[in-house]
């Protein structure tokens, strides 16, 4: 099965592209990007009245929802947000403590991931170069849809000294940029709970589509 | 501005997911600098590799109107005469001068409204190597 663990939607304030978009981008490209389903992980927020399964039902598209939170150490996505992770981090912060929402967010149930670490200043790697590396993370985004060159191969190296598992996801803040990269999993996944386990303990793999996506479009 | 262009065809004959026409492009540092004369945005950053430096910029810069204007010639020249209504842009990078460029576009929605058919579009700026410069979307009516 296949997630696209990063995407923002016009809810962040930098996206310009509809939830609608994405699905019917995904369903008339399926041939490009066979994606099963996204993750929208909006900048500094988390809105708990948004409800898709309307919208999962009629595109028969898996649409769960995480947030991406600024931290010391960069960004961070947050997998498995509930009402105590909400009631104990200010999601508009950008100055959150890295080490403790990392620990926090495992104990409340849920995993917090860096995402683009190759990337300058808000990436993990730059932070790691200067300071203690943060206890306590299973999982990086090791490819990201929006890097430039150079930033996703920094992150092997990160991986491979720290032992993190790699995932994908493509950060798409464009409809058309919607699954390019994204990451298989071995076991199905059908709701947020699922996708928390996997990513702690299941198998998985950072898989990319950008290059077939090129070709397509000449 | 040294661009490469195909001979431009109807937006019309496009559907969701087809892709715009690109539009090839290098900007030269007189022609940044003449724009923000005519635009009246004069500043240093704009006009020399120096007065970029002096704004701690690695030299000069072209302003992001220049790329919203390249935005909306992609899209005039996919639907000469259409009626661009709206331009949205998000400047991940600086556009910079001698740089070759491709400017590209995606239908993303098409909707027939009144008298003609509604367009939607992603719009993108990137280096020829593949480096985001600007990512926007553009929304053009075209009478039918």
């Amino acid at each position: 099965m296949i997630l696209d663990l990063h995407a923002h939607t016009d809810a962040s304030d930098d996206s310009r592209a509809p939830i609608e978009g994405y699905l019917k981008w995904l369903r008339k490209k399926r041939d490009l990007v066979p994606i099963d389903g996204i993750v929208l992980t909006e900048h500094r927020q988390w809105n708990p009245d948004v409800d898709y399964r309307d919208l999962e039902d009629r595109y028969e598209i898996v649409i769960l929802r995480g947030a991406e939170v600024e931290t010391d150490y960069g960004h961070i996505l947050l997998y498995g947000v509930n009402d105590e992770m909400t009631a104990r981090f200010d999601f508009s912060d950008v100055h959150l403590d890295a080490q403790t929402v990392v620990s926090e967010v495992e104990k409340l149930g849920g995993i917090a991931a860096p995402c683009h670490p190759g990337r300058p200043t808000i990436g993990l790697c730059e932070h790691y170069e200067h300071k203690a590396p943060l206890e306590g993370v299973l999982a990086v985004e090791a490819l990201n849809g929006g890097s430039r060159r150079g930033e996703n191969e920094r992150v092997g190296q990160l991986m491979g000294a720290f032992g993190y598992k790699g995932f994908g996801g493509s950060d798409a803040h464009l409809v058309s940029l919607i699954g390019i990269c994204a990451t298989e999993f071995e076991r199905d996944i059908r709701d947020v709970d699922d996708l928390v386990r996997e990513l702690r303990e299941g198998s998985y793999r950072a898989v990319d589509f950008r290059e077939q996506v090129r070709a397509a479009r000449g | 501005m040294t661009s490469q262009r195909d001979e431009p065809a109807s937006i019309a004959d496009l559907d969701f997911g087809d892709d715009l026409r690109p539009l090839r492009l290098t900007l030269e540092p007189e022609q940044i600098a003449e724009y923000v004369h005519s635009a009246n945005q004069v500043a240093p950053r704009f006009l020399s590799d120096e007065g970029g430096q002096q704004d701690g910029l690695p030299g000069q810069i072209a302003p992001g109107n220049l790329s919203l204007a390249i935005f909306s010639r992609l899209l005039e020249q996919a639907a000469p005469g259409a009626q661009v209504q709206k331009i949205s842009a998000t400047f991940r990078a600086f556009v910079r001068p001698a740089v070759a460029m491709i400017a590209s576009g995606v239908v993303t929605d098409v909707e027939d409204r009144d008298g003609g058919k509604l367009f939607e579009c992603d719009l993108m700026l990137e280096t020829e190597i593949g480096d985001r410069l600007v990512t926007g979307t553009g929304t053009v009516f075209v009478a039918l």
